[in-house]
């Protein structure tokens, strides 16, 4: 099917002062009514490139054709008119705002004397939850849904202003298996509507379904463009890398040791006193990698909170190496517990900060070598040696360890994290979505690492809402639904359906497995 | 911090120069009226004197905003919390007798506890009540300013005077003149160099700092963050309150009324201007001391009006504090040329 260029992108160049080039003279055009999958590493420029053309960033050089004509759109504003909308991988709502607001924000229905038209924006946003099938509420407050659903009022709020070409950056990545394939349908619904769709991704199988085309980024260059189905996974890895990649796994076979982690029947409400977490019981052994799979929202958020004690808890216990921690505070288990969050930026780091400081909290405390003058002082020229050997063991690339944070890409981001905790050296690590919104290397070197730890005899208890990756790494693999912990499978004795089936609880399952 | 710097320097030069042009356009010569304001604030030796005690009460309530600022409690009431230092220093002067090697710390520590009281006052609604520091402060600014206004007035009024104010503190407790100089500055260093410890070396400071840019963060990093909360609020609330202080014991000997008027607020602009940081504080406090300071002469030898210098501290205000912002935008627009030309050559 012949189709005609729509987006024609010549020559961009853009630069990131100091002196990172993002985009070296890049040019890509995407056709009518394909969906066109833009991958690459984090840094290879995908999202950037969007945002010039969205008109989120400036280009330094370059020109921009759409429809045939010449433009240039100089905020987001402007390239809505024109039909053109992106949903961003930073989630960009009104925490205090309900669903509905949000997505109706700048367009709202309007009734006489400019007021809003409560009834009809309600009904009118219900009614795209229902046709896209998203399992969202209305008037839930922005501020208190989980990630995932977060990301699905980004898309609704675009699927609400009726843009003919569609551009999503990362949208899969906070999604959960079973909600990936409805999206799709959706996607390739839409483009056989008409609608053009520039999918941005890491996940070579999603590109690979679902896209028409693919054009591999790597390190600010077009590395090439072709149809979808010339391409394999490996291929495609290889483009993006620049070298092979390992997707099979190599966990070896390993007897795990002795019990390290273990949480008894842990109860914990939320603030409308609703159960979030119900006798919730896992154990972790020293040398095992205990994977917790689960549709986003189903209690992980709450086990993460009871174990590492951000949230009081109504019942349970909890122990680690023997120690009662039920009722210590956070820092009596940080001693006992390394921690990776999946919100970096939030949870994980002060993104303003250096990359120094980020790199010794929690050892500020733990370790006597960095303090001076008895405990008053903060040693910074130790501090400044172990952001060396973090850089060094952990493979960071990084400039100078007084640069801020956020001047580091999201791998090196997550590296820099991880280096911090797995140097606590504590016997139990506790890991939540440790490779959300990493790139392919990145990923593999997280899997390495995690294996790299079961042999060196840590319990790992990973929480993840990716089941290859759970397939991958873990020993077994305990399930969440509506915060029970419903099934405790050993990976080699199960399959992917019968996780999903436990996932959505039995009866959905089967419904799941008939709709696909 | 070299950028901060530059910035900062050309950032008072530009506005220097605007206010030179609104001399001019009022038909002023500004040559003769910068000249009148260096002599008066920095080239002689009274005028230097001046300056820099001018500068104790700038620069002790502008650190006591930067370090509240950096760390995350936004502590507004370094006005109530210079008063309450004052009243307590003033109080242990008045009713304490005792030979000055033990009056003087006596009664700055009395200063210290005062201020730290009234900040205390607000830590401890936020941790019992939730109430934010940011409202609660600027009200406590007000209870302060008439309590101390009906202390001068009634319990400790000074029946000789015609105005508000208490008796003289006891000589024993007045801060001496070392070469011209008032011994609270060297007070105020010392204070400041204190400061610079806690927030650059220290193991404190580094846990304030993450606080303050990520509160979840440091927590869950094993920071105690609500003991964190009021140590800051306490520190800052002492040092406005050591400020308060120092001005009775440097200054008038006794607690008139409006005392320390506006040095507090300026504190917190100088605070803004120095973007928090303990080197840039202690550096604008002198500065805009020696504007102040500088105005008072200014206004003896030419005919401009002292209150050029309030233009002209809020001219450099606006110049320093957009200037980062653009000067960056420059910076970056150079290094985007330059590596233009690179890639294209």
């Amino acid at each position: 099917m012949a189709r005609d260029v729509l987006i024609d992108l010549r020559h961009i160049t853009k630069v990131f002062p100091p002196d990172t080039v993002a985009l070296a003279d890049v040019s890509v055009s995407f056709e009518s009514g394909e969906i066109h999958a833009l991958v690459g590493e984090n840094g290879a420029g995908k999202s950037t490139l969007m945002k010039v053309f969205y008109g989120l960033e400036r280009r330094d050089a370059g020109e921009i054709f759409f429809r045939g004509a010449r433009v240039e759109f100089r905020t987001p504003r402007e390239a809505i008119s024109a039909g053109i909308g992106m949903v961003h991988q930073e989630i960009l709502l009104i925490p205090e705002y309900t669903v509905w607001q949000n997505i109706v924000l700048g367009s709202e229905p309007v009734r006489a004397f400019g007021t809003i038209d409560v009834h009809k924006a309600r009904q009118a946003v219900r009614k795209k939850i229902e046709e896209f099938q998203f399992n969202l509420e209305a008037d839930a407050l922005a501020g208190d849904i989980s990630v995932a659903a977060r990301q699905k009022v980004e898309i609704l709020k675009l699927l609400y202003r009726n843009v003919s070409v569609l551009i999503l950056d990362e949208p899969t990545a906070v999604l959960t298996p079973q909600e990936i394939p409805q999206l799709f349908s959706e996607l390739m619904r839409l483009r056989d509507k008409g609608h053009t769709i520039i999918f941005i991704s890491h996940h070579l199988d999603e590109v690979l379904t679902l896209s028409d085309r693919v054009t591999v980024m790597r390190h600010g260059k077009v590395v090439g463009t072709s149809a979808a189905s010339d391409l394999t996974k490996v291929d495609l890895a290889r483009q993006m890398v620049g070298r092979e990649v390992l997707f099979s796994s190599q966990r070896q076979p390993q007897e795990p040791g002795e019990i390290v982690f273990q949480a008894q029947a842990l109860n914990c409400s939320d603030n409308e006193h609703r159960a979030r977490l119900h006798d919730a019981t896992v154990t972790v052994h020293a040398g095992e990698i205990v994977g917790v799979a689960g549709v986003e929202g189903n209690g992980q958020f709450q086990l993460m909170n009871a174990i590492m004690g951000l949230a009081p808890m109504t019942s349970g216990t909890l122990e680690v190496s023997g120690k009662d921690i039920t009722h210590a505070d956070i820092l009596a288990r940080r001693a006992l517990i390394s921690f990776v969050p999946q919100d970096r930026a939030r949870m994980g780091a002060s993104v303003a900060a250096s990359i120094l400081e980020n790199c010794i909290m929690t050892h500020h405390i733990l370790d006597p070598s960095f303090s001076t003058m008895g405990g008053l002082g903060l040693d910074y020229r130790r501090a400044a040696a172990f952001a060396e050997q973090i850089r060094n063991q952990f493979s960071v690339n990084m400039g100078s360890a007084g640069d801020p944070f956020h001047s580091l890409s999201g791998g090196n981001q997550q590296k820099v994290i991880l280096g911090r905790e797995l140097l606590l050296e504590t016997p139990f690590v506790l890991m939540d979505q440790p490779t959300r919104g990493l790139d392919v290397g990145s990923i593999e070197y997280v899997h390495q690492l995690l294996l790299d730890l079961r042999s060196r005899k840590r319990a790992v208890l990973l929480i993840s809402a990716d089941l290859d990756e759970l397939f991958m790494v873990a020993d077994r693999i305990v399930v969440m639904c509506q915060g029970n912990m419903v099934a405790d499978l050993a990976t080699d004795g199960t399959s992917r359906e019968e996780v999903g089936y436990y996932m959505l609880g039995g009866k959905e399952a089967v419904h799941a497995q008939a709709g696909s | 911090m070299r950028k901060q710097a530059l910035s900062g320097i050309l950032g008072v030069l530009v506005a220097l120069a605007i206010g030179a042009l609104v001399l001019l356009l009022q038909g002023f010569n500004p040559v003769a009226t910068y000249g009148a304001l260096l002599q008066y604030s920095l080239f002689s030796a009274s005028g230097f004197s001046a300056t820099v005690t001018r500068a104790v009460p700038l620069v002790l309530t502008g650190l006591s905003a930067s370090i509240a600022f950096a760390s995350g409690p936004v502590n507004l009431g370094q006005p109530g919390q210079l008063i309450m230092g004052a009243l307590g220093a003033a109080l242990v002067g008045l009713f304490v007798h005792l030979p000055s090697v033990f009056l003087i710390p006596l009664c700055i520590l009395a200063s210290l506890v005062g201020g730290a009281l009234w900040s205390g006052l607000a830590a401890l609604l936020k941790r019992a009540f939730a109430m934010d520091e940011f409202i609660v402060t600027l009200m406590l600014n007000f209870i302060a300013d008439y309590f101390a206004l009906w202390v001068i007035t009634y319990p400790l009024f000074d029946p000789s005077a015609s105005s508000p104010m208490t008796r003289p503190i006891g000589t024993a407790a007045w801060l001496p003149d070392v070469g011209g100089v008032n011994t609270s500055v060297p007070v105020m260093v010392f204070a400041a160099l204190v400061c610079w410890l806690i927030m650059s070396k220290g193991r404190s400071g580094y846990e304030w700092r993450m606080t303050g840019q990520n509160s979840l963060f440091a927590r869950i990093g094993g920071c105690k963050v609500d003991r964190n909360y009021v140590r800051v609020m306490l520190v800052t609330g002492a040092l406005a309150g050591l400020a308060g202080g120092l001005m009775i014991m440097g200054g008038p000997h006794r607690f008139v009324k409006g005392l320390g008027a506006n040095y507090a607020w300026d504190g917190i602009m100088i605070a803004v201007v120095a973007s928090n940081g303990i080197s840039g504080t202690f550096l604008y406090g002198l500065l805009f001391s020696a504007l102040q300071q500088g105005a008072i002469g200014m206004e003896l030898v030419t005919a401009v009006p002292s209150e050029f210098i309030d233009v002209l501290q809020a001219v450099i205000v606006l110049v320093v504090v957009a200037g980062r912002v653009s000067l960056n935008i420059v910076f970056d627009w150079l290094a985007t040329r330059r590596k233009l030309r690179e890639s294209a050559g």
